[in-house]
């Protein structure tokens, strides 16, 4: 009997391997699974490569659509499906061979950091909005959990936070489905795309107004997003990379995915949300010049690339959709690194703020030297992989001569440059603390084979970027391709 | 007298009635969202907002007389019934939403026995 | 392990010189549809890889004395490397990678050094990207137009087009140039950075500046006259470029006069000698562009000279300011030689090439009929002469004012081998100033379409306005020095005890412990009662880019109280929100 392999399997495995956990435990086999059931997933993204290049593929589930649920896998969401897995394949393997942290190697973290990779992509995969519901309250409940998983009055502080906020947005995003649902009598995503239009304006605009507000509050766009420094204070370094990488990837795909398919003129939600782009980017990388806590600092780092995928995305011409999705992959690798270091450092300081951490490359030069890779890769500066994706973003508004984002842009690449290298600046600069610094133990280099990993994949990335090229122009051509889902799935003219 | 009655009958005033009244559960858990500082009240709160999100989907997708989904009792054709889902999605999101709060509760406990606080306004542990 | 670590990084250092001489033919490289890098050798470059290929080894051969650092020497062939690449691209993206590519790894090297403080790494780091990113802003902007990112002439633009790129790529070089008032991150920088490493960014990375102010008449290969109209014969924006030179250079001049350290002397006078070379690419003709060409070589060779023999003093004394110094011409006699031959390069007195460089550039001042800037040329050259003479007599001449300064031996090998070198390298040029003339800068001038300057013999210097042998000077000029010598050494036996060189310091006085005794102390101080000059060493641009610091800080603090930590006021701002705009839509009906 051979194996069928179907979409479905992205959001079964996981979520199979998570209610198997007791057994996993009994066999002493819980990081192995997690590690493995990571990599599996990216090769069976991988393998499916070449059908995704010739066709969509629809995978319904009882009845076909518009009456049942499907998922459907494009070129785009098996990128970020991919995408998803390798962070989460990096990630898992950082915490399995740490020697830190053991809380996160116990069965709690095990099943949610899986429900939360499940989660992510069902939302990518699914062609049906109440469904898309539910993986958004799955995600939701776990990274909830996950962020509280210390059990420690920060991670409770911080657990208890995002979960007043996020469930009031999920509340926000119910509204808006319900609307829809009694404006439509649908929910099947296509068959909604084609029936939006035919509702009064004023309900789509308060439709719309729900969803981005229940979006934008998941997705970290501002004037959404005062949550999610408290969050990323709170949690453990390594969660929060598994939120800044794979997350919000998640849910800016849902925004722009939503507004691309529901709305049959895209430009219409395009100025709010280029707007909200480019304020959300301008705002976090200037209340970033001040933050004195490594995590805060990064958590409004990744505010500013958030905000400026969202101006890219917003702009919805296919150059820049293009290199924005590269920005969002390049932007999963570089958070992830710098805050998978970041939880190396907490190993070594107690505190990571900005005077405590002087002279750090002195005992974790390895740390720092990584740390400088990933800061210039955020930067933007070559020859490392986030140079040719803001490269991209910028020639795709330079062909049709809109300046003021590039402008913008490469204003907030400045600011975001003035605190970065102060950090890398005390990071080299001589330790306040020579005695204590005696005591610390050295690097081991095993840790920090994840990390190097990735610091590879940024280097190739930014020598070679044509190896992903052809897969995100299609991307971009998916995610904008309104009429083409339509067909595929409704399988008539819209 | 009995006029009054037909007229709440009437698909469209039954509707505005559960509509308004489902706005008003709406905003006043939404009042206790933004003006309460005791943790439990926040989550009852929420809870509130959530569950008239779910009246309005039931109310308005549902009409006087129609029957339940279900074949049974003699029934054989879905004529005259309720569309069903409505009730499902419902049914799934109370579940979610239950789910939430439990957990929710669970670590405002665990906050509370390990710091002594129970108020959304004392909770600065996180800025430096 | 250690010895072939320090080999191998001396043979990455020839990298430039192998690529210099073994390059052949044209590389491309795809980056994504659209986007092709190309790397070529043309001439322009040619002539900038040649100084990069002088200049590295030279100061890979001191580096070698310390410990062996693998970080810093990766760091240093990464630069290289991105130097390279600048160097070579025929496009603009490839352009702009080895320039960042500079930029950073020459801030990391920056950082190795133990003086550099928080305001000097930043304003280094964030003045050089600025300069990239009006770069970048210029590149996209050329490719919105031609749909090209190649460095080519461009034609068919708009005249508002042409000023936009010149003023975009202007800024951007002139940054990196150091010139007034964007500079305050070079004597910074020059000032905090490893010793060695400050020769490399006035010898070399400063020329990369020059460069990129290089590639300017490539893209208008008819003159700047069409962007700007015509003033005084020329075009406008030539002469705003020369104005900025001329006073850039004047006003540094002036600054390093006053200086108390020989690095931060030095690092202004860099800005100074840069700045005549803007002049000079202002002025536009071939004979100016010929002397600036030579003028950034003979700066390059000067500044090598001058800063690893500094560097060389500094290690010998652990001193860096005049007043520490002092009578050190007996202890370092080869460093006294470099440093002498350093400084008339410098003040482009005969018979260095210095003197042909600025002979050029008068030329061709006087050729374009722009006698002010002729005249602000001639004083800021002539004040220079102050700060050369402080140079040669704070560290050499005198009593020694420290008891390093004392006991302090000559430079070990590693340092004297470049000086003796470059010391040999700017005897000969300035034997042989036709043979620049005609091996290095007419090609450079062939390959931009202009007319080269020409030469009848190799040490000859001609231009229609008249022209000098180098050897016929340097023959008088070393007769002169020896018979001085021999002279100066047969009374000198005579002489030899007349009196302790304190005795001539003290005057007969009992000097109290806080008594500076140095001749150069408060050198250059009367300056600042100069009425005009005085005025403007009084205002820097430092209070003005830290106030531009502090309003940013004050703003990014401000909008930061946005981000409390009460979850409520967050959820009541999305409420808010949200409950006016859909009033506001609602009523404006959109």
């Amino acid at each position: 009997m051979t194996l069928h392999f179907t979409p479905v399997w992205f959001i079964a495995v996981p979520l199979l391997l998570a209610f198997l956990a007791p057994l996993w435990v009994r066999w002493r086999l819980l990081m192995p699974v997690l590690f493995s059931a990571q990599v599996a997933l990216f090769a069976l993204a991988l393998s499916w490569i070449p059908a995704v290049r010739i066709a969509p593929i629809l995978e319904t589930i009882v009845i076909a659509p518009p009456l049942g649920i499907h998922l459907h896998l494009d070129a785009i969401a098996l990128l970020l499906v991919a995408l998803f897995s390798f962070a989460g394949a990096i990630i898992t393997a950082f915490i399995w061979l740490d020697n830190g942290a053991a809380h996160l190697r116990e069965r709690p973290a095990f099943i949610l950091i899986l429900l939360l990779i499940a989660g992510s992509n069902g939302m990518v995969l699914t062609g049906d909005i109440f469904n898309l519901y539910v993986f958004i309250e799955i995600v939701g409940v776990s990274a909830y959990a996950l962020a509280a998983i210390r059990r420690d009055k920060t991670a409770l502080e911080a657990g208890l936070k995002y979960l007043i906020v996020g469930s009031v947005a999920a509340i926000f995003i119910l509204f808006a489905i319900v609307l829809l649902y009694l404006q439509t009598g649908q929910l099947n995503i296509a068959a909604l795309a084609q029936a939006f239009s035919n509702m009064p304006a004023q309900m789509q605009l308060l439709i719309g107004l729900l969803m981005l507000i229940g979006l934008g509050i998941k997705a970290e766009l501002f004037p959404f997003n005062f949550w999610v420094p408290d969050i990323y204070r709170g949690s453990d370094p390594e969660i929060t990379a598994l939120y800044s990488g794979v997350l919000v990837k998640a849910f800016l795909f849902v925004l722009f995915h939503l507004t691309f398919i529901l709305l049959a003129d895209p430009t219409v939600a395009r100025n709010w949300l280029m707007a909200l782009g480019a304020i959300t980017m301008i705002v976090a990388e200037l209340v970033a010049l001040r933050q004195n806590d490594l995590r805060r600092m990064l958590a409004y780092s990744s505010l500013g690339q958030v905000g400026l995928i969202t101006l890219a995305l917003a702009f919805a011409s296919e150059a820049t959709t293009a290199g924005a999705l590269f920005h969002m992959i390049n932007h999963t690798f570089i958070k992830v690194l710098l805050f998978l270091l970041a939880a190396l450092m907490l190993r070594q300081y107690a505190s990571l703020k900005l005077t405590d951490v002087h002279g750090l490359s002195r005992t974790m030069p390895l740390a720092a030297g990584l740390f400088v890779l990933g800061a210039l890769a955020v930067l933007g500066l070559p020859p490392l992989s986030g140079f040719i994706s803001k490269l991209w973003i910028l020639k795709g508004f330079s062909d049709v001569q809109t300046f003021w984002p590039v402008a913008l842009i490469l204003t907030a690449a400045l600011i975001e440059a003035g605190y970065y290298f102060r950090w890398i600046r005390a990071f080299y600069a001589a330790p306040t603390d020579a005695a204590s610094m005696a005591k610390m133990e050295g690097e081991k280099v095993l840790n920090y084979a994840p990390l190097l990993v990735i610091a590879g994949v940024l280097i190739v990335l930014g020598v070679a970027p044509f190896l992903l090229e052809d897969w995100l122009q299609q991307a971009a051509q998916a995610l904008l391709g309104r009429e083409a889902l339509l067909n595929a799935v409704l399988g008539v003219q819209p | 007298m009995l006029e009054v009655l037909e007229l709440f009958d009437r698909p469209a005033v039954l509707h505005s009635i559960y509509l308004i009244g489902s706005l008003i559960l709406f905003f006043i858990g939404l009042y206790g969202l933004l003006a309460k500082r005791h943790l439990l009240k926040i989550f009852v709160s929420i809870e509130i907002m959530e569950l008239a999100v779910y009246l309005i989907l039931i109310a308005i997708a549902t009409t006087p007389g129609e029957t339940a989904p279900i074949l049974s009792d003699g029934l054989t054709a879905f004529t005259g019934m309720s569309d069903p889902i409505p009730q499902a999605l419902t049914l799934t999101a109370i579940v979610i939403g239950v789910a939430v709060t439990a957990l929710g509760t669970s670590m405002a406990i665990q906050y509370h026995r390990l710091t002594g606080k129970v108020s959304v306004g004392e909770m600065t542990e996180l800025k430096d | 392990m250690n010895l072939i670590t320090k080999l191998l990084f001396l043979g990455l250092s020839f990298t430039p010189a192998a690529t210099f001489f073994t390059w052949d033919g044209a590389v491309a490289w795809s980056l994504l549809n659209g986007i092709t890098l190309s790397f070529d050798l043309t001439p322009l470059s040619a002539f900038f890889m040649l100084l990069l290929a002088i200049g590295a080894p030279l100061i890979a051969v001191p580096m070698l004395r310390e410990k062996s650092d693998e970080s810093a020497y990766a760091l240093y062939a990464l630069l290289l490397l991105g130097m390279q690449l600048l160097l070579l691209a025929g496009d603009f993206i490839g352009f702009f990678i080895g320039w960042e590519m500079m930029t950073w790894s020459s801030y990391l090297l920056l950082l190795r050094s133990p003086r550099t403080d928080l305001e000097g790494a930043q304003s280094y780091i964030l003045f050089n990207l600025v300069s990239a990113f009006l770069l970048l802003a210029g590149m996209l902007f050329l490719y919105s137009i031609t749909d090209d990112f190649r460095i080519q002439a461009v034609d068919g633009l708009l005249t508002a087009d042409k000023l936009v790129l010149f003023v975009l790529f202007g800024l951007a070089f002139l940054i990196k140039v150091g010139a007034l008032p964007l500079h305050l991150w070079v004597p910074r920088s020059y000032d905090q950075a490893p010793d060695l490493f400050s020769a490399f960014l006035s010898a070399l990375m400063s020329k990369m500046g020059i460069y990129g102010l290089m590639i300017l008449p490539l893209l208008f290969p008819d003159g700047f006259n069409e962007i700007s109209g015509q003033i005084f014969n020329g075009p406008v924006a030539g002469y705003v470029l020369a104005w900025i030179g001329i006073i850039t250079a004047t006003i540094a001049t002036f600054k390093a006069i006053s200086q108390e350290d020989m690095k931060r002397l030095l690092a202004y006078s860099s800005i100074a000698q840069v700045g005549y070379i803007v002049t000079a690419l202002g002025v536009g003709s071939s004979l100016a562009i010929g002397g600036a060409l030579f003028q950034a070589l003979v700066h390059t060779l000067v500044k090598l000279l001058l800063f690893i023999t500094i560097a060389g003093i500094i290690l010998q004394t652990g001193h860096r300011r005049f007043i520490d110094l002092g009578q050190l011409i007996s202890r370092m006699p080869i460093s006294f030689f470099g440093v002498l031959i350093g400084i008339i390069g410098l003040a482009g007195m005969p018979p260095l090439p210095g003197f042909a460089a600025k002979y050029l550039m008068y030329v061709g001042l006087i050729e374009a009929h722009w006698l002010l800037l002729l005249a602000a040329m001639i004083l800021a050259s002539t004040a220079s002469f102050v700060y050369c003479y402080k140079l040669i007599y704070g560290p050499f001449l005198g009593h020694a004012n420290s008891p390093e300064a004392k006991t302090a031996t000559e430079a070990p090998w590693q340092y004297l081998i470049p000086q003796i070198i470059l010391m040999g390298m700017l005897v000969a040029l300035g034997i042989f100033p036709g043979w620049a003339i005609d091996v290095l800068i007419d090609p450079v001038l062939i390959g931009l379409n202009m007319t080269p300057i020409g030469t009848p013999a190799w040490n000859v210097l001609a231009t229609s306005y008249g022209g000098y042998d180098g050897v016929a000077v340097m023959g008088v000029f070393a007769t002169v020095f020896v018979l001085i010598t021999v002279l100066f050494l047969l009374v000198r036996g005579n002489m030899h005890r007349a009196a302790s060189p304190y005795d001539l310091s003290f005057c007969g006085e009992v000097p109290t412990a806080d008594t500076p005794l140095h001749y150069g102390a408060g050198m250059g101080r009367e300056l600042r009662r100069v009425p005009l000059i005085g005025w403007i060493l009084r205002h820097t641009t430092t209070g003005f880019y830290a106030g531009l610091t502090r309003q940013t800080q004050a703003a990014a603090g401000m909008i930061g109280t946005l981000y409390g930590s009460n979850p409520q006021t967050w959820l009541l701002l999305a409420v808010l929100i949200f409950a006016v705009t859909l009033t506001i839509q609602s009523v404006t009906g959109a």
